[in-house]
């Protein structure tokens, strides 16, 4: 019904042509790491080692205990150090632990490896959650959570789409990774129950569906799904749409879906291999403030501000630093942060004010807006104050991907309004 | 270093409000630019001229205008232009105006368009109702009867829609359709601005052309135009399918009356109309409906910027309609949509039913008598006009009368400073025959009185015997009252002779 709602999405300049076609630089921090005591937005978090105890690559260091349970594993070797209250990606500071690198990178097994094909589903899913498994498209959501009881999947939706402009750790990632790929996806699929897997990915990237196609050829219940170059394809619900023409309430499984990243299937690929969780992320390091865009392969904990240098610094005095992609990452207002294990990109842009002016109603936010909602009308109702009205229309299922911002011709921050009345509803609520 | 905080987004899209102003602004220069060329090639260097001066005044007030706004107000004058776009309004009531307006009405006009229609309501963004249409509104309201008197004939020619207006909607017989479609060069010149109209609004192609690559661009939302034309085309094809017209009627209803004008650039001024899509084709759909009702039925030959004022009023309220979660709702929508445009359609049925041919009138010439007293001329209920001998001469047997006599301005408000008119009459004393009758001087209406000014009417009183108290002549069909003020002239004259 996009004749009635607008097309809900929009091919977005990409940028991906930066770090496209490089491969993935190693990068170490100089001295220490900084281990976010958080996941998401819990900061629930039991320590398990002290100041001066010896880790190594893959100890426990410390779990998230709540009604979630995710377990963090240290990135590199050395020892503990103190705790310091530093800015996170989360835009908020949180407290972190500082590990002093030695170098050296020994490893322990974090947990015994497993054998997918034998292991049984409760098994599995476990596992999952003992190697710290979480979202790797920007979210950081665990990710057993999704396989805990599945019920009618009729199909697992590996999400390749990696659909924000200048990321591209994704497909680098998989490109260089697609033995473990493979073994993901059918581990996932296992797990999933569903009797096939689709693989969705951009059709423009024809050398990686290519490949992906090559190495599932074996694969009659996995196939790879192409979709148009638009924004925010990436995302559940578009993607979802895309697929099956189906909208769901508040999870895909209610039409039989689990949709997880190609990069969260490569992680679990590993931890099944090698016995480890994600201690290291590739991160795409890019955008017009950065003189070298590139891949990374770093520890996570590793600071922003020591990877840029290592990479040949910033092009400009006067930037953005942005923890993710342009359209949906947070701008951190320093470059004093540190990679998270569930980072995918790090975009830092010159900085280029725009003025807005006058809203002339014309309602390209409307027909973008990819959660059918009506952005303008939504920033009218914010501006009264008008719970009621905002209520009405739907401000809480924005899900801030900046589509609306980024179509307005009057260059208004149209996404910040809807953040506001979402977070005015939701004030109300709790 | 310096690193910044902006909030998110922080990509944007390269188009911007400015760029969509100037793709319209070319659009419409586009549209007056061929009307331009059409007036210089086709009705000589005057209407050319005249038309290119309505445009720069058109031009020259709004700015104007605005920039005594923003100084008003203390703005950076470039600043406030740059966000404001007054010369796409200037344009677009120019483009709605007839090549015979005067300037101080296109002076008034756009002041009215930009001062009334935009700035009272806060600027750019924040109005009702669509500027240029307020603009066109009040000038065609409050102006409608002046005209530039060095144009005047291009004035009278009725638009294809009086004409139409005056035959009640509906012609059947194929020979009249030819007839009535030919004073305009047929249905191929409609299309193609090939007749007089509104400065912008008489080559339909090209502005559909327009429209097309403006669509394409994404500056307007194709849906607009393609609702109301639409509608509009399906309306007029059920009145042609239950009267048994041709496909020229629909074809013509889209080509007249600046339906394809209002419906590219007028009804997509997003301003103006609702955010939402069903909003939107709701509003053209509204717009189309009443636009064909207004012409069939209503007491205006003509209903397009009328429409889109009226659905201008109804924006909020279609807004507030369509509020909600699209994903939830659109089902709904399209089961209103589709009610409502039921609802229309039914409507026009009815309507279109009831609207039939109406023959042209062939008015019964009543038959004036001279007489010596002069009893049956009786000019106006509210007054009689007065025949003044200004001179008598002499000349052997023929005397010439030269006599003053109020014609039909001093009956109609039509003039703010009426003469009389002055004619000469020639009686052979002798003979007791009148020799002739003609004009002086002619002071009266143009268009109306000056009917008389002819040999046809004026002929008839050769040779008529000034004591044949039951001879008479034909009025003039049209000009009834100057031709009567003639004959009590006459009568004046013949007293005179007799006296």
């Amino acid at each position: 019904m996009s004749l009635l709602t607008g097309p809900g999405r929009e091919h977005l300049n990409g940028h991906k042509d930066e770090t496209l076609h490089n491969d993935i630089v190693l990068v170490k921090p100089k001295k220490e790491v900084f281990v976010p005591l958080n996941n998401g937005s819990s900061t629930k978090v039991d320590v398990y080692v002290n100041e001066g105890d010896k880790v190594f690559v893959g100890t426990l260091l410390a779990r998230r205990n709540d009604h979630f349970n995710v377990p963090i594993y240290s990135p590199v070797s050395g020892v503990v150090g103190a705790k310091k209250n530093m800015m996170h990606s989360v835009l908020k500071p949180q407290e972190h632990l500082i590990i002093e690198d030695d170098g050296k990178y020994e490893k322990v097994e974090s947990f015994k490896p497993l054998d997918y094909t034998t292991a049984t589903h409760d098994e599995l899913v476990n596992f999952m959650m003992e190697a710290g498994i979480v979202g790797c498209g920007g979210a950081g959501f665990p990710s057993y959570l999704k396989y805990k009881k599945p019920e009618n999947i009729n199909t697992l939706i590996i999400n390749a789409v990696e659909c924000e402009p200048y990321i591209t750790a994704d497909y680098r990632f998989t490109k260089e990774s697609l033995e473990d790929t493979v073994l993901g996806v059918k581990a996932l699929l296992k797990m999933s129950t569903a009797p096939k897997a689709i693989v969705a990915i951009k059709k423009t990237k024809k050398e990686l569906i290519a490949q992906l196609k090559e190495a599932f050829k074996t694969e009659s219940n996995i196939q790879v799904f192409e979709t148009p170059d638009v924004y925010p394809m990436g995302w559940e619900r578009t993607l979802v749409y895309e697929y099956c023409k189906k909208r769901y309430n508040r999870l895909p499984s209610e039409i039989g879906i689990i949709v997880n990243n190609i990069t969260t299937a490569i992680a679990f690929a590993r931890s099944l291999k090698y016995g480890e969780g994600i201690v290291e992320k590739v991160v795409t390091f890019s955008g017009d403030g950065l003189k070298n865009p590139t891949n990374v392969r770093v520890p996570y904990g590793t600071k922003v501000s020591e990877v840029v240098a290592q990479i040949g610094g910033y092009s400009s005095e006067d930037v953005l630093v942005i923890a993710g992609g342009p359209m949906m990452g947070k701008t951190i207002p320093t470059d004093e942060f540190v990679i998270t294990n569930y980072t995918n990109a790090i975009t830092i842009l010159k900085n280029n004010p725009v003025e807005a002016m006058e809203c002339m109603r014309c309602g390209r936010c409307n027909d973008a807006c990819p959660a059918g909602l009506l952005p303008v009308r939504i920033n009218n109702a914010e501006k009264m104050k008008d719970i009621n009205w905002m209520t009405q229309l739907r401000a809480d299922q924005c899900i801030e991907c900046g589509l609306c911002t980024y179509v307005c011709p009057s260059k208004i921050d149209v996404t910040e309004g809807v953040r506001r009345a979402k977070r005015a509803l939701a004030l109300k609520k709790g | 270093m310096k690193f910044n905080f902006r909030v998110s987004p922080n990509y944007r899209t390269p188009l911007s409000t400015q760029r969509i102003m100037t793709e319209l602004t070319v659009g419409i220069a586009l549209v007056l630019a061929y009307s331009v060329y059409f007036y210089f090639t086709k009705l000589g260097a005057d209407y050319g001229i005249h038309a290119l001066l309505m445009i720069l005044t058109a031009l020259g007030t709004s700015i104007v205008v605005e920039v005594l706004w923003a100084l008003f107000y203390k703005k950076n004058i470039w600043k406030h232009l740059n966000t404001s776009f007054p010369w796409v309004t200037a344009l677009l009531y120019v483009g709605m105006m007839g090549v015979n307006k005067p300037l101080y009405v296109i002076f008034i006009g756009s002041f009215i368009a930009i001062f009334i229609g935009k700035l009272v309501f806060g600027g750019f963004g924040h109005n009702i109702f669509n500027p240029a249409g307020v603009g066109r509104a009040v000038s065609v309201l409050s102006f409608g009867g002046f005209i530039t008197d060095k144009f005047a004939d291009v004035v009278t020619g009725a638009t294809p829609n009086q004409v139409m207006e005056t035959l009640g909607w509906v012609i059947k017989d194929p020979a009249v359709v030819t007839k009535y479609l030919d004073q305009f060069g047929g249905l191929w010149s409609l299309a193609t601005g090939g007749y007089v109209g509104g400065l912008g609004e008489t080559n339909t192609l090209l502005i559909l052309a327009v429209g097309i690559y403006l669509a394409v661009r994404k500056i307007i939302d194709w849906r607009v135009p393609v609702v109301f034309l639409g509608s509009l085309f399906a309306f007029a094809s059920i009145l042609a399918a239950m009267k048994g017209m041709g496909i020229w009627y629909p074809v013509f209803h889209m080509v007249t009356g600046g339906a394809m004008f209002g419906a590219i650039f007028m009804m997509t001024d997003p301003v103006t109309s609702p955010t939402s899509i069903p909003g939107r084709i709701l509003f053209a759909f509204g717009v189309a409906l009443l636009t064909f009702l207004i012409r069939i039925k209503g007491s205006l030959p003509e209903g397009v910027i009328r429409s889109i004022l009226f659905m201008n009023m109804m924006t909020p309220l279609i807004d507030r309609a369509f509020d909600g979660w699209a994903f939830e709702k659109v089902k709904k929508y399209a089961i209103s949509l589709t009610v409502i445009g039921a609802l229309g359609f039914l409507t026009v049925g009815v309507f279109a039913n009831q609207v039939d041919y109406i023959a042209p009138v062939v008015e019964e010439e009543p038959v004036v008598t001279i007489n010596l007293k002069g009893e049956p001329v009786v000019i106006s209920q509210q007054t009689s006009p007065t025949a003044v001998i200004v001179s008598e001469v002499a000349d052997g047997d023929v005397t010439t009368f030269v006599v003053n006599i109020n014609g039909y301005a001093f009956q109609s408000d039509h003039s703010d400073d009426p003469k009389p008119n002055t004619l000469e009459v020639k009686i052979n004393t002798a003979t007791q025959v009148i020799e002739s009758v003609a004009y002086v001087t002619f002071s009266d209406s143009k268009n109306i009185g000056d009917k008389t000014n002819s040999d046809v009417f004026l002929s008839q009183f050769v040779g008529v015997s000034i004591v044949d108290e039951t001879a008479s002549v034909d009025v003039v069909s049209g000009a009834t009252i100057t031709s009567q003020s003639v004959v009590k002239a006459v009568n004046a004259a013949i007293a005179a002779a007799l006296d």
